[in-house]
């Protein structure tokens, strides 16, 4: 009876796991196997026959090839920018004790819960009282932001378990304090660093609620450029689009998989034998 | 260490950001929300009178519904991304092949990546009218136009992101679980389901409660998946806010909705960790 029961309510869970599994992917499958449809308009799935036009398309419409090269410029710049300032107050809160630490570290990881439009209408609105209306400056303002506390997060993380006396010791053999940090804790932050500045590519790539209030009409990115076509005029060009979107999102996961290791990234539990 | 006069010029840049970008916007936000909207401007002009009627005009039903929308759905979502998410993260933690372990990890942290761009354009293809939409209203017997078939499309426009972060926060609770304490529980004489109801679940009910409270502060907060699966019917207070500002330039009730919905947030956010450090003393 025991048994009966339990079997029941593990096939019940595997069926829950499989759906959800069907759920995740088929979306993606039908996208891509869409983004390839060979008819000239947007009809039902499956496509009856395959072609490429759809990314021809995509590769030839100047509106979107606009909001790509905004789109990368924008995530390399507020990356660079976000990274540089996050992993170095970063590894002044892992390595420096003093009071209000923990104050600061929930601070700057507060734009994860501050909602992102709440971000991007308070910047649209503080940018307007001085007078700034051109996309990049605003966007480059809230880009930086909204990736500031996955830099600050992932450079904390890597240096988790990195022993301080390191640090000591150098100092400790006569080092400067500026010779111990560019020698010793530099160094040692980098994975997390690289990790950081990969996570705020992506997230810069990706964002569209803050973007949706900065932009102007002279400067969008590709996220947005995607959602006022997919209101105007919904076709499979946005499918291309969204292949290539994804393709820089794999990329992402390959780098971090190679520099930080996507284990290290969840960590593997005390547990494990 | 001591903080040392090199170390608080590294935390210069940080802290200049976030005053210039955080600090003095929302500052200016909540300013502005007690203005008098005057139209014609971005921002209210620099005379307007103080007023609460922003505020006072949101208590109206039609602006409450958003709230109650917003808030009712995202709970849908949490709830139902933590049943999947929970015995999935259980799974992999106990999974023993290091192969299959990286190719699930690797999955979830693929799915969390996706671009919501492209999760909403997929879903908006699969279950539009190119898809299968048509299949699933015949079985359920609803209309493709209804409104309960929008809000099955926003709820799962958003557990295409809620289930891979629940099972990833939960995968952290899960593998920290002495596995000695199932097994003992089961040597002595303990059925599976019972073992699990009455002790692998009350032992990640920390776990739990911080995974909910990221999905929940995520769809909360969410924009993209109301604006484009929503089809201007089912939105949420983030679309509210946006409306303001695109539609009617109302600059003053843009930003008393704003405040509104970070006090929300940060209240929800504040309750839950109160809840779960009274029980657990983390």
């Amino acid at each position: 009876m025991k048994r009966y029961v339990d079997d029941i309510g593990f096939g019940f869970v595997i069926m829950v796991i499989g759906l959800s599994l069907v759920f995740l992917v088929m979306p993606i499958v039908v996208a891509v196997m869409m983004s390839f449809d060979g008819r000239a308009y947007l009809g039902m799935f499956p496509p009856p026959n395959y072609s490429i036009q759809w990314y021809q398309k995509f590769f030839s419409d100047a509106y979107y090839l606009h909001g790509l090269k905004i789109s990368l410029i924008l995530a390399l710049i507020a990356g660079i920018v976000s990274t540089a300032s996050g992993v170095s107050a970063a590894i002044v809160l892992d390595r420096y004790e003093f009071r209000g630490k923990k104050a600061l570290e929930t601070f700057f990881l507060s734009p994860l819960v501050v909602p992102a439009v709440v971000i991007g209408f308070a910047l649209l609105l503080f940018f307007a009282l001085f007078g700034v209306f051109s996309g990049l400056p605003r966007l480059l303002g809230g880009h930086i932001i909204i990736t500031f506390p996955y830099t600050v997060r992932t450079t904390l993380a890597g240096l988790v378990g990195i022993r301080k006396s390191l640090t000591e010791a150098a100092l400790s053999l006569g080092a400067n304090e500026r010779q111990a940090f560019w020698d010793i804790t530099f160094p040692l932050a980098r994975t997390g660093m690289v990790a950081g500045l990969i996570f705020a590519f992506a997230f810069s790539m990706d964002d569209v609620a803050v973007s949706m209030f900065l932009t102007s009409p002279q400067v969008y990115t590709l996220p947005v450029a995607m959602v006022s076509m997919m209101r105007t005029n919904f076709d499979l060009t946005i499918a291309a689009g969204a292949v290539v979107l994804m393709v820089f999102t794999v990329a992402a996961i390959f780098i971090l998989d190679r520099i930080f290791g996507l284990d290290r990234l969840i960590g593997q539990g005390i547990f494990k034998s | 260490m001591k903080l040392s006069k090199g170390a608080l010029l590294l935390l210069i840049p940080g802290i200049g950001l976030f005053l210039i970008f955080v600090v003095l916007p929302i500052a200016n936000i909540v300013e502005e929300s007690f203005r008098l909207f005057v139209p014609g401007h971005i921002g209210a002009s620099k005379d307007a009178p103080y007023t609460i009627f922003n505020y006072a005009e949101l208590l109206k039903p039609a602006y409450l519904f958003y709230f109650i929308e917003t808030l009712r759905l995202s709970l849908i979502c949490s709830f139902l991304g933590l049943i999947v998410g929970f015995p999935a993260a259980y799974l992999v933690a106990r999974q023993r092949s290091p192969f299959l372990r990286k190719l699930v990890v690797g999955f979830l942290i693929g799915m969390m990546f996706l671009s919501t761009m492209v999760r909403v354009y997929a879903l908006q293809i699969t279950f539009g009218p190119t898809g299968f939409d048509k299949v699933i209203c015949g079985f359920l017997h609803i209309s493709t136009n209804s409104r309960f078939y929008t809000e099955i499309l926003v709820v799962l426009g958003l557990l295409h992101y809620v289930i891979p972060i629940s099972a990833i926060t939960l995968l952290g609770t899960t593998q920290n679980l002495n596995p000695r304490l199932t097994e003992a529980a089961q040597v002595l004489g303990a059925p599976r389901w019972k073992v699990h109801v009455s002790i692998t679940v009350p032992l990640c009910v920390p776990g739990i409660l911080s995974a909910f409270l990221i999905c929940y502060t995520f769809c909360m907060s969410a924009f993209v998946v109301p604006m484009v699966l929503g089809k201007g019917r089912v939105l949420f207070v983030s679309n509210l806010i946006y409306s303001r500002f695109s539609e009617i330039a109302n600059y003053p009730s843009g930003s008393a909705v704003a405040i509104l919905m970070l006090l929300l947030s940060l209240t929800i956010i504040y309750g839950i960790t109160t809840i779960t450090s009274r029980l657990y003393k983390v």
